[in-house]
């Protein structure tokens, strides 16, 4: 008897002891971390949130930056409306994206500013098994967004694409279900090209889609598309070559059907030098003529959204600066086009606005 | 007394959450008032948001899931209390226990990668070859993301609750209740008939209510399935949204004012439902113990 | 009935039919159990087997890079920290209240309060992971930041609920005569309870806490709003958003790379690994510690 209340004492003993380390434990760690936390965070730290659009340069950035100057970046690819709200909530350090913000969202983020740090082309992939690149134009990417073109051997797909068997096959309409700076892009050039897509839908971060499957990211558009025969979406072009997915030549105004690629984003930029009050460039759908031959229409500057007041702008801003100059050199290989000198000058003079 | 301190935690939690949400949501309500629940449309640039469509997807998958799972969960649960050898018992109802075990996100991974090409390739063909004349499989899916998907993977999470429940009332029922009807002649299945499913009917009541809450609140296994499209479709395989699923996408990237409210004019509702739904069933719980509490 | 009756009742068509009825329910009730099991064996035997591929000493020890080159090893070893903490943080408090509560409201509460406080904490355990999410950030993260420990402190709301109930549970198992005695000694309420009753449950109060923390490590929605914005590298600051598992596995699942699909596979094999576990040792432990409580009557 005695042992077998031993036993139950002993048994209730090491439950109890357990639980009492388990505690110890966790709390003791936490507090390590948080030590090396705050000894870390003096060494350089910045944190970032946005558009998935930049992530491919962002990611090669980090990297770059960190070796060179020793400070850390991250960076969450959440979409560019992650990074409007992210940066107005006041929980990253700065923002991302490349719809640029309105009146109302510069109001709510009460002291931001905003300036293009990249340049880049929205390509508009699909998936579908016939060798030749596919050409497309406005109108007709508008009426199959709108729902009105539900088949890829339409009557209009196909005169514009003589010679090439089109098979009878359903188009699945892909789309960004979040927040989309790449949405905003694309909705834009949808805006010049359709009247009906115009006043239906319109342009924004996130629309009202009439028709297709929503995917959260640029990755998530690719990988449905990948996954899905007969499916069209949009995403940056870095998304496109890094999944080697087809995407379209675009007709442009001059007539010419051209690629997302550094000619077609070089003459595209042209379009517009200059800038609003808060450093707006919209690059989408240029006009005709000898300049714009060989534009690519869906082009589009992203922004980096930084607050004017904020405790990391010692380090902010020497990012920031890096980023617009030695930073555009590893772009290229992305199909990033480095953004021309007023777009650095004017950078750095908005920089100056950031202070801690 | 810190004890008090405590257990008023709950209540407390309770009615901060209320406040908070209310607040956070309320330029919403004021502007949209109750038609909210019955505007189709999600147009942050039109400024005009509803939550029509995804209340009307959050019945579809929760009541289909419900509609799957009820004689399911019951049959399971009959299983492990009545038909089952002693020895099955304990080892089944384990594993059905580790079904509820899975996180929801883990789900809607296997949603993904595995339901979805599955139900592209061979069950949409299927239904739709055979049943393609109920509107409910009219069409055939291009993408696995869809609201059948969302339907199955919300029934596999429910099951495991609501047999559980039923289990515990099943075993509740007074033996000497069966034992008059088994003397009496009845096969198993008519002592289940006309013994323990009247005892439990209440507490069968409030299982279901419990798993239609559980199925209504999952945002995460949603989400990852169900196309985040924003329509109203009676085909089961188009793309559609509920009111939790909607949270858990656009809350993240909503960059205007008056999405955000509206995001959390859909929790409002969610909250409310769940209360409702929650207090119905504990109500019924409450009320079942007593009546059947031993004098 | 026994068999001496008329033989025509026994082979009458009305026993034939209702005993064909029988047995029709009892192959349906089987045949719904085994489809249970089955669609377990299929979930997690499709975890096991594309996660286990990619489960390696990388996966461990390395973090995500987006600009990794293809053959640069990649893994979620932040994300795995992260959730220890995150975890760890909730089940720290979270455990304290729960228990407290359960005290007051099965040993100390007039029966009146005790009845809405329950109730209220039974409402609290159907409330929508997501909506509390929500909560938590609109209460603490927005215009502050996310933090891990606001993460931690909306998956202690969730677990509140179920410690308590589960230490309510245990403490009505300790037999009145206990406390009876104790307080027939001249004991205080209080010191019956810490000294004679308390102990009595402390089996039951690890089981509870163990399930409630296996349920919670694999949420994800209120993660969303607290900790999701977290960095690459291996941190266990917990006032800074770190990553975490469920997370992981989010998002991971719904990129393009394959690459990242295995190791969503991987990390789902680790989470549930860690849940199925937890839950089965708790178990056991509960029909042990019940089994001992119960058999001192």
């Amino acid at each position: 008897m005695r042992g077998l209340m031993r036993s139950k004492k002993n048994g209730r003993l090491a439950a109890a002891t357990g639980v009492v380390v388990a505690i110890t434990t966790v709390a003791a760690f936490s507090v390590a971390g948080a030590q090396a936390g705050s000894a870390r965070s003096s060494a350089g730290e910045i944190s970032g949130a946005g558009a998935t659009f930049p992530a491919p340069l962002i990611a090669v950035w980090q990297q770059r930056y960190e070796a060179a100057k020793g400070v850390k970046v991250n960076y969450n690819a959440i979409g560019s409306g992650g990074g409007i709200a992210a940066i107005t909530q006041k929980t990253v350090d700065f923002g991302a994206s490349d719809a640029p913000l309105t009146s109302d969202q510069f109001g709510s983020c009460n002291g931001c500013v905003q300036l293009p740090w990249v340049l880049s082309a929205t390509s508009v992939m699909y998936n579908m098994p016939l060798k030749n690149t596919l050409r497309m134009t406005g109108p007709i990417l508008a009426d199959i967004y709108l729902g009105k073109i539900k088949n890829w051997n339409d009557r209009r797909i196909k005169s514009i694409n003589p010679g090439v068997s089109i098979p009878d096959q359903n188009i699945t309409v892909v789309y960004r279900s979040d927040g989309s700076g790449t949405t905003y892009n694309f909705t834009s050039y949808l805006n010049t090209v359709s009247r009906e897509w115009k006043s239906k839908v319109g342009k924004g971060t996130t629309v009202n889609w009439p028709t297709g499957v929503g995917a959260r990211g640029s990755s998530g558009v690719s990988g449905v598309i990948s996954r899905t025969e007969g499916a069209i979406g949009y995403a940056d072009i870095a998304y496109a070559l890094k999944n080697h997915l087809k995407f379209f030549a675009m007709k442009n105004r001059a007539g010419r059907f051209t690629r997302p690629g550094l000619v077609g984003i070089r003459a595209a930029s042209q379009a517009d030098r200059k800038f609003s009050p808060t450093n707006e460039l919209s690059i989408v759908n240029p006009p005709p003529g000898k300049r714009f031959l060989k534009a690519y229409p869906i082009c589009t500057y992203s922004y980096v959204l930084l607050r004017t007041q904020s405790q990391k702008a010692a380090l902010l801003k020497p990012f920031v600066t890096w980023a617009l100059t030695t930073g555009q050199q590893y772009g290229p290989n992305l199909v990033f086009q480095p953004v021309p000198a007023y777009v650095v000058a004017r950078g750095k003079a908005t920089l100056k606005k950031v202070h801690s | 007394m810190v004890t008090l301190a405590a257990a008023l935690s709950g209540l407390v939690l309770l009615i901060l959450i209320a406040r908070e949400l209310l607040t956070a949501a309320w330029p919403a309500m004021d502007r949209f008032g109750l038609d909210f629940l019955t505007t189709k449309a999600w147009d942050p640039n039109k400024k005009l948001f509803g939550a029509a469509t995804f209340i009307f997807g959050t019945a579809v998958t929760s009541f289909g899931a419900l509609l799957l799972a009820t004689p399911i969960s019951i049959a399971i649960a009959l299983f492990l209390t009545e038909l089952a050898p002693r020895g099955v018992r304990g080892a089944v109802g384990i594993l059905v226990d580790m079904l509820a075990a899975i996180p929801s996100v883990v789900l809607g991974l296997w949603g993904i990668l595995v339901l979805g090409p599955f139900i592209v390739h061979t069950l949409a063909p299927a239904l739709h070859g055979t049943l393609g004349f109920l509107p409910i499989f009219s069409t055939e899916p291009s993408v696995g993301s869809n609201v059948f998907a969302a339907i199955l993977v919300l029934t596999i999470m429910i099951v495991p609750i609501i047999s559980s429940i039923c289990r515990e009332l099943f075993l509740g029922v007074p033996q000497e209740l069966k034992d008059g009807a088994l003397a009496l002649g009845a096969t198993r299945w008519e002592v289940v008939r006309g013994v323990v499913f009247p005892y439990a009917r209440a507490g069968i009541a409030a299982a279901l209510i419990l798993g239609l809450g559980r199925a209504v609140g999952e945002a995460i296994a949603v989400t990852q399935v169900i196309g985040n499209n924003v329509a109203i479709h009676w085909s089961l395989f188009e793309s559609g949204d509920t009111l939790a699923s909607r949270i858990a996408s656009q809350y993240i990237g909503a960059d205007t004012n008056l999405q955000i409210q509206s995001l959390v004019y859909l929790a409002v509702i969610l909250l409310v439902f769940s209360l409702v739904a929650n207090v119905l069933a504990q109500i019924i719980v409450r009320r079942v113990a007593g009546r059947h509490k031993p004098a | 009935m026994s068999a001496s009756a008329a033989p025509d009742l026994f082979r009458s068509e009305r026993i034939r039919r209702r005993r064909a009825v029988n047995r029709l329910v009892e192959l349906l009730a089987t045949a719904a159990a085994l489809l249970a099991v089955a669609v377990l064996a299929i979930v997690v035997g499709s975890v096991a087997k594309r996660g286990a591929g990619a489960l390696n000493w990388d996966f461990f020890t390395k973090t995500p890079d987006f600009a990794a080159l293809p053959g640069q090893p990649t893994g979620a070893a932040n994300a795995i920290v992260g959730t220890l903490v995150i975890v760890g943080l909730a089940v720290l408090m979270a455990l304290p209240v729960g228990i407290l509560s359960a005290i007051y409201l099965n040993e100390l509460a007039p029966r009146r309060v005790a009845n809405v406080l329950t109730l209220a904490l039974d409402v609290l355990n159907g409330i929508p992971a997501i909506v509390l999410g929500i909560f938590v950030f609109v209460l603490v993260v927005n215009g502050h930041g996310q933090a891990a420990w606001k993460a931690s402190f909306a998956l202690a709301i969730l677990m509140l609920p179920l410690v308590a109930r589960a230490t309510q549970e245990v403490l009505a198992l300790v037999p009145n005569s206990f406390r009876e005695a104790s307080l027939a000694l001249g004991a205080a309420k209080w010191r019956t309870t810490l000294s004679v009753v308390l102990p009595q449950t402390l089996g039951g109060i690890v089981t509870g806490a163990t399930l409630a923390t296996a349920r919670i490590a694999g949420e994800t929605a209120p993660l969303l709003f607290t900790s999701s914005l977290a960095g690459n590298a291996i941190s266990h600051d917990p006032r800074e958003p770190l990553s975490s598992l469920p997370l992981f596995i989010f998002t991971s699942a719904e990129q393009a790379d394959p690459k990242l699909h295995e190791q969503a596979w991987a990390a789902a094999l680790v989470l549930i690994g860690f849940v199925l576990v937890a839950s089965l040792i708790a178990r056991a432990f509960a029909a042990r510690s019940r089994q001992r409580l119960t058999g001192e009557r």
